[in-house]
């Protein structure tokens, strides 16, 4: 749904008059307003669901897309403020509740700009067109010799003007336009520059509402110490010494759901510091299932690399190339699971009172989640009210409703609003983690070195359990995340995978399958470089022509292109000076990756000193089509290279016994500032339609360094993380 | 009752001795803007100026800062420097790690007026990022303390 098309804003508000009344106000100032004076009353134009604009000119923006860092709620922001002619710096934003009329909310696969690039810059348009008609209205005169520009609409001719808050009455007589037109290129006034974010204010001053900050009336405060493993069950507890810990009010047992939380005793108390106190002293025996460890699931994923798995791909007949090959290379690259460990802990509030429910919730998935929490509770979804708080990270692990539904089973249980805080060992030991996978990559080689044929086996802990717990294959999308979309020009390509069950949650993290794809393809393509004594980049680029859109994609929307892949590449090859001499126990590495519709490369710059590597600089370009807030897609790249480098260099969750080993920053180790390298950004210009920013620079970076660690060190790393090789 | 001073107003905590001053702010007294993050003193999300210098206030218990002055983000001025700073490189992603993050490089800039890079670094290595500002926050701190010295 976009506009209301042929309606009044009258009736529009009767069918919606509730929207901005339920809605979660953060005002620009970031403080929680509840249920605010801005609720739509009859007087408020609003025609649509993303803009209401008061008599006194108050323009109020809604963003329906969870904000975690990406900037989104600057973007959508951008995207209706160019179009509706309003200064960025003058509206209130107002975060959307999970109203399905605002369409799929779900803030994850780097898609929130191009599903609404469209959609939010039309619904700008509308309204403008609309305040623009009302004012030519009043004069007489056409609308064609009216311009709005800046919260105003000028007649052309005179110096006459009217303020949209004057005019608001008069352009909610009028019906919505089913067609409005969107700005010319030339006269966009936001989208494509670099704005700073709408929220820095309220960040500095420490009041931005993130979901652990959140406080309502009557409210407790519980931790839950968790089965250690899905599917434990209490074998004993005694909860005498908890319950005289001070501050503590009760003592509850959780019973979990299988497919997204653990069994839990959750301790009650008046702050935090007393529901840990109380949890720690808890007296409690888990029966476990789970037995399995990272020794066993490696040795499965590996083992199922010997057979052909399942066949996602095949071009040509590789197995015939096998055998008449003048030469064959193969290697195998291992990556393990990772953890998101944003660094807001799962936090949620919930208040259960006869058949109400109100939420407060860090959540990427705001429709998702209210299916499953009206599932828990057996209400409809119109009787749970939930609030979207900000986000203090998500990159996928927010998308998951487990967090709020202990808290709504524990709201439930008390009766009253509850709090419940993780601490980082319950986000480290209890996530939905990155598949850990093993890549069996094989080449061809003709005689001149030439790759004729490339088979990659993928074997991984399938995410596709999360919609089918008895899946035992990956699923094609996964497969499709930097292995069946294999952009190289080869003749004959087999994609094979498998899976091997894990006792551990499986799910996303910022870039998916990519992280493991990108490594393996990229570090084998690096192999085959030297193996053949030719240059990684001109293999590369080599390999990518004929430019243009291969075959077995023309029916994407947009499809890929691997004249731009190459692009990016030439970019940062001669950005970080490609080619040039470097000193000895220094390397320079390089990676480019086709994810979530953008094209991205990376070099990485090391230096070696003893066993101690720094990584010195990185060159990152991005072509992600049209641009909303280039600063934002900058500071996503820069985010990226650090999350990446914070993956490649350290990232590992093990398991034992089916148990998480790790359990809080000094055993799940993140780049710290001294580490970061120097990092620059290109931003490629381009016509084509926006596409993902958030997830595309991560994959890129674990390749590009072990690239650079080979040519500063002559050693090869197949297996993540980098710290395990180096010591 | 603990008695302190919290960003120069005299305040009463009504917690037990062995409550970390971290949840005493943000669960008592309502300044929920210093985070938690780790618990452990690993992560700085949690920095608090204690008598002017920067502690992890997760790991201090709040009756070791009895009488003593605690000043927080919310008591760092919106023109301070290191906050302008932050405002012209639009330093935060995600937020969650930057009240700790400006603490941190508010107690070094008041310590060194011209920092090296080395120093900051050293300063702002207990901070972690997870959204990876790290070299936003760099250049902020070097805008900060040019601006700073004018
Ligand atoms: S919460 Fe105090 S250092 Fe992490
Ligand atoms: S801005 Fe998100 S953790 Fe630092």
């Amino acid at each position: 749904m976009n506009h209301i098309e042929g309606k009044t804003r009258r009736a529009f508000l009767q069918e919606s008059g509730f929207w901005l009344g339920s809605a979660l106000v953060v005002s620009y100032g970031g403080q929680l307003i509840e249920k605010a004076a801005l609720a739509a009353d009859a007087a408020t134009f609003a025609p649509s669901l993303f803009i209401a604009i008061a008599p006194d000119g108050k323009v109020t923006l809604v963003c329906h897309r969870s904000e975690m860092g990406q900037g989104i709620r600057t973007s959508m922001a951008m995207l209706l403020a160019d179009e509706l002619e309003v200064d960025l710096r003058s509206i209130t934003l107002v975060q959307a509740d999970g109203d399905e009329r605002y369409g799929d909310q779900n803030t994850d696969g780097s898609h929130s700009v191009s599903m609404n690039w469209t959609r939010l810059r039309e619904a700008g348009a509308a309204a403008r067109e609309m305040l623009v008609a009302a004012a030519a209205k009043k004069w007489a005169v056409a609308p064609e010799s009216c311009h709005a520009q800046a919260g105003h609409v000028y007649r052309n001719a005179s110096k006459k003007s009217l303020t949209y808050g004057e005019l608001v009455a008069a352009a909610a007589e009028l019906k919505v336009p089913a067609h409005p037109k969107i700005k010319a290129d030339a006269q966009l006034r936001l989208i494509g520059t670099g704005q700073p974010s709408v929220d820095l204010e309220p960040m500095l001053a420490g009041k931005s509402v993130f979901g652990i900050d959140v406080v309502v009336d009557e409210m407790v405060y519980a931790s839950l110490e968790r089965a250690p493993t899905v599917g434990g069950k209490i074998k004993s507890l005694d909860s005498a010494a908890a319950l005289a810990s001070p501050g503590v009010l009760k003592v509850v047992r959780l019973k979990g759901i299988r497919k997204y939380t653990n069994n839990a005793v959750a301790v009650v108390a008046g702050n935090t510091w007393s529901a840990l106190q109380g949890r720690r002293a808890l007296k409690v025996e888990w029966e476990n299932e789970a037995v399995s460890g990272s020794t066993e699931l490696r040795a499965a994923l590996e083992k199922s690399l010997e057979s052909p798995g399942k066949n996602f791909r095949k071009d040509g007949d590789f197995e015939a190339q096998l055998q008449g090959a003048a030469r064959v290379v193969e290697a195998r690259y291992h990556a393990p699971f990772l953890v998101h460990a944003t660094m807001e802990p799962l936090a949620c509030v919930a208040r259960v009172l006869g058949d109400d429910c109100e939420i407060w919730a860090p959540t990427q998935d705001p429709q998702g989640t209210l299916k499953d929490v009206a599932k828990l509770l057996g209400f409809k979804e119109n009787k749970i009210k939930l609030h979207v708080t900000m986000l203090g990270g998500g990159f996928g692990r927010k998308s998951q409703p487990d967090f709020v539904l202990e808290a709504v089973a524990l709201a439930k249980e008390l009766g009253r609003a509850v709090k419940i805080t993780w601490t980082r060992e319950d986000e480290i030991r209890h996530g939905f983690y990155h598949p850990e996978s093993t890549q069996r990559m094989t080449a061809t080689l003709d005689k001149q070195g030439k790759v004729t044929g490339w088979r990659h086996r993928s074997a991984f802990t399938t995410i596709a359990r999360l919609f089918d717990a008895g899946a035992t294959e990956p699923a094609g999308f996964e497969m499709g995340m930097g292995c069946t979309n294999f952009p190289y020009h080869v003749p004959h390509v087999l994609c094979e995978g498998s899976s091997a069950p894990t006792d551990v949650r499986v799910a996303w993290l910022r870039s998916v399958c990519n992280i493991f794809h990108a490594f393996s393809v990229n570090s084998f393509l690096d192999e085959l470089a030297h193996e053949t004594g030719r240059d990684a980049v001109q293999l590369r680029l080599d390999m990518l022509e004929p430019y243009g859109i291969p075959e077995w994609d023309k029916k994407s929307t947009p499809p890929l292109d691997t004249g731009r892949l190459a692009n990016v590449l030439k970019l940062a090859a001669s950005q970080s000076g490609w080619g040039r001499k470097l000193a000895s126990g220094t390397g320079l590495g390089i990676a480019c990756h086709y994810s979530f519709k953008s094209y991205v490369a990376v070099a990485l710059e090391v230096k070696m000193k003893g066993s101690k590597l720094q990584v010195t600089r990185a060159d990152c370009v991005i072509d992600s089509g049209r641009i909303v807030n280039a600063d934002s897609v900058k500071a996503q790249m820069e985010g990226s290279m650090i999350f990446g480098l914070s993956a490649a260099l350290y990232g590992e969750i093990t398991l034992k016994g089916g148990m998480v080993e790790q359990s809080n920053f000094h055993d799940y180790s993140l780049m710290r500032m001294p580490e970061a390298p120097k990092i620059r950004v290109q931003l490629v210009k381009s016509d084509a339609p926006p596409t993902g920013v958030g997830e595309p620079g991560v994959p890129s970076v674990a390749p590009a360094l072990c690239a650079a660690i080979f040519q500063a060190t002559g050693k090869r790393i197949r297996d993540l993380p980098v710290a395990r090789h180096l010591s | 009752m603990i008695e302190l001073t919290i960003n120069g107003v005299a305040r009463k905590i009504d917690a037990t001795p062995d409550m970390p001053l971290l949840w005493a702010l943000r669960d008592v007294l309502g300044y929920t803007g210093t985070k938690f993050g780790c618990g452990m003193s690993l992560c700085g999300a949690c920095t608090v100026h204690l008598n002017g210098t920067p502690i992890r206030a997760c790991v201090t218990p709040v009756s070791s800062v009895q009488g003593m002055k605690v000043t927080t983000i919310e008591g760092i001025a919106a023109n301070h420097p290191v906050k302008e700073a932050w405002k012209k490189l639009n330093v935060p992603q995600c937020g969650y790690c930057q009240s700790g993050q400006i603490m941190s490089a508010v107690a070094l800039l008041a310590q060194k007026h011209h920092p090296t890079e080395s120093e900051i670094d050293q300063a702002m290595a207990g901070n972690l990022c997870r959204c990876g500002t790290y070299p936003r926050i760099k250049s902020a701190i070097l805008e900060a303390a040019q601006k700073g010295s004018k």
